[in-house]
């Protein structure tokens, strides 16, 4: 099977700082696939590159067989890339419900008008539970809500991928497990996820594999289990000792749900 | 709130909408002169607020240069007037859509730039075209152009009236519309809405040069019932500032918000220019800085808040941490 997503040899400078390092990275149709790393590590740069915000200072970018050099933020959406960002970026001053029409609007299959667009931001905002919130101004909403919101502008383009920067960060553990829940929903429609994640139970019961990445390189990937005990990993969260010391095993440390 | 009672308000509405028509319709008929002047002087207001609106409102892009616009539909209709003698609808018409035509060129470069960038490059535009009409031929440069005379004054209370009530509909059926989704998207957050689907500039452009159309129609009309115009007065800076302290007045973003501040002001400024132009001065520039620290979505949004004025400042006092 051909992957979704390809990309080969992704690099982008910030003048002399090297944000992401010769990035390999594949996702195949419908998968969900981990990328973790220390704050800093390149991630959301990694994302910010997919999605045509950032160009890259080299290397390719193929989604469903299209090259995605040289084409803007609203072409890749619009080719069914979807992003949550890490501080949600709600429209303030629109209903939440207008808010997700926004993406059924301008997406590009299947088309809407004002009405279906409307309609269809109703169907998400039940399926996300902000039903009883649709017409409320954006600006009103609670940390969870928004992130409720950022999922339902994603989920209105009808993409085949999501990229998501840190959805969890933030939720307590048990509003974490509905956001899993959520997750695998989403994912059993057919749809690829790519999560950004801190909260480690989160990428850990969800993705199968794993990518970690440090200082903008790729320094380990394959499942959650290996790359818990892979040393490079270790000693890039908890520093050299640690790998002499104590050992990250599969279960994770971060019970709490909140990030590092 | 029930079904029984939206009806019972939209039904009011209704009501109160056409009485309001009618009143305009029927003012040059029960009314002097002298008030049908003054009516004619606040829809232009309303109008070129309106228009602002679009662009400043809608789109919550700073353009500062909307007198260009006024300008090429004043001179455009002077000009076809006197040299080719063309009756005044269709110069009117043809000024207008010059003028949306130059804001697709400009706005495509302008409409680049973000925030006080943006507000800078359409002021120096402006300035641009004002030296050009005094430095041309075709203009009658710096000593200015004389139009034909109208026969009666009341063409050009109709003719705003006209203009105005186009204004407020673009504003009223906006909202509703695809591209107005995508207008307010680009408002609220440029990145966000380019990342769901949206290209921003063809969208903004729109907004641009229906905002330059609706500042041509004000400066044609203007031109033909002042029947003389020069660089100076019509590609004026003073025309657009009104324009958006009315607007930010009456609300940004809503179909009302212009007109409620073009009337409100409009009348205001009458009475106090009448006793003391000093005054007038003062009460403005007063009135400019509340309104930016207090009320800087305008008194439809007052007017919205439960509770009323006190609870919007309360609340805007929250907000911004004062």
């Amino acid at each position: 099977m051909t992957p979704l997503l390809e990309g080969r040899g992704l690099t982008k400078l910030f003048g002399r700082l090297v944000a992401v390092d010769h990035v390999d990275l594949a996702i195949e149709p419908g998968e969900i696939v981990g990328l973790i790393g220390p704050n800093g590590a390149g991630k959301s740069t990694l994302i910010n590159l997919i999605t045509g915000l950032d160009a890259a200072t080299d290397g390719s970018l193929e989604f469903a067989g299209r090259d995605l050099a040289g084409l803007g933020p609203p072409t890749i959406a619009r080719l069914g890339i979807a992003r949550t960002f890490q501080v949600a970026q709600p429209f303030r001053n629109m209903t939440v419900r207008q808010n997700v029409a926004v993406p059924a609007l301008f997406r590009a299959f299947p088309a809407a008008d004002v009405r279906t667009a409307l309609r269809d931001a109703d169907t998400l905002l039940d399926a996300v539970g902000l039903g009883p919130k649709r017409d409320l101004p954006a600006r009103a909403l609670t940390t969870p809500d928004l992130r409720r919101l950022e999922l339902a502008k994603a989920l209105a383009l009808h993409p085949r991928l999501m990229l998501l920067d840190e959805v969890m960060a933030g939720l307590t553990p048990a509003e974490v497990d509905r956001a899993m829940v959520l997750l695998r929903q989403v994912n059993a429609e057919g749809i690829a996820l790519l999560v950004i994640e801190h909260v480690l139970r989160a990428v850990m019961g969800l993705c199968r594999r794993v990518i970690v990445l440090h200082h903008g390189r790729k320094i380990a990937e394959g499942s959650p289990a290996q790359v818990t005990q892979d040393a490079a990993v270790i000693e890039a969260y908890l520093g050299p000792r640690a790998l002499r010391s104590t050992p990250l095993g599969p279960a994770p440390r971060n019970e709490s749900g909140r990030g590092p | 709130m029930t079904p029984d009672r939206l009806r019972l308000r939209a039904g009011a509405r209704a009501i109160a909408l056409g009485a309001v028509a009618a009143a305009a319709l029927l003012l040059p008929s029960l009314a002097g002169t002298y008030y049908i002047r003054l009516a004619t002087g606040i829809y232009m207001f309303g109008l070129l607020a309106a228009a602002w609106n679009l662009i400043g409102g809608y789109t919550g892009y700073p353009d500062f240069g909307g007198a260009a616009f006024l300008g090429i539909g004043a001179y455009a209709t002077g000009i076809m007037m006197v040299r080719a003698h063309t009756p005044f609808p269709v110069a009117l018409t043809s000024g207008c859509l010059l003028a949306a035509g130059v804001a697709v060129l400009m706005g495509s470069l302008l409409l680049r730039l973000r925030g006080h960038y943006f507000a800078i490059a359409t002021l120096g535009f402006m300035l641009v075209l004002q030296q050009l009409a005094a430095n041309l031929e075709i203009t009658g440069g710096g000593s200015g152009m004389n139009l034909p005379v109208a026969r009666t004054f009341t063409t050009f209370y109709y003719w705003m009236l006209g203009a105005l009530a186009l204004a407020i509909a673009a504003g009223w059926v906006l909202p509703g519309l695809r591209v107005g989704y995508a207008l307010a998207a680009i408002r609220e957050n440029q990145d966000a809405a380019q990342v769901l689907g949206i290209a921003p500039l063809p969208y903004k452009i729109i907004a641009y040069a229906g905002n330059a159309f609706l500042f041509a129609a004000a400066g044609g009309i203007y031109a033909y019932w002042f029947t003389f115009i020069d660089p100076p007065t019509v590609f004026n800076v003073d025309f657009t500032i009104q324009a958006i302290v009315m607007t930010l007045f009456g609300g940004p973003g809503t179909a009302a918000g212009p007109l409620v501040g073009a009337v409100i002001l409009k009348s205001l400024d009458t009475v106090l220019t009448s006793r003391s132009v000093f005054l007038h001065n003062v009460f403005f520039g007063a009135l400019v800085c509340v309104l930016v620290i207090f009320a800087p979505r305008g008194i439809a949004e007052i007017a919205r808040a439960p509770g009323g004025l006190l609870q919007a400042i309360r609340a805007e006092l929250r907000e911004s941490r004062l």
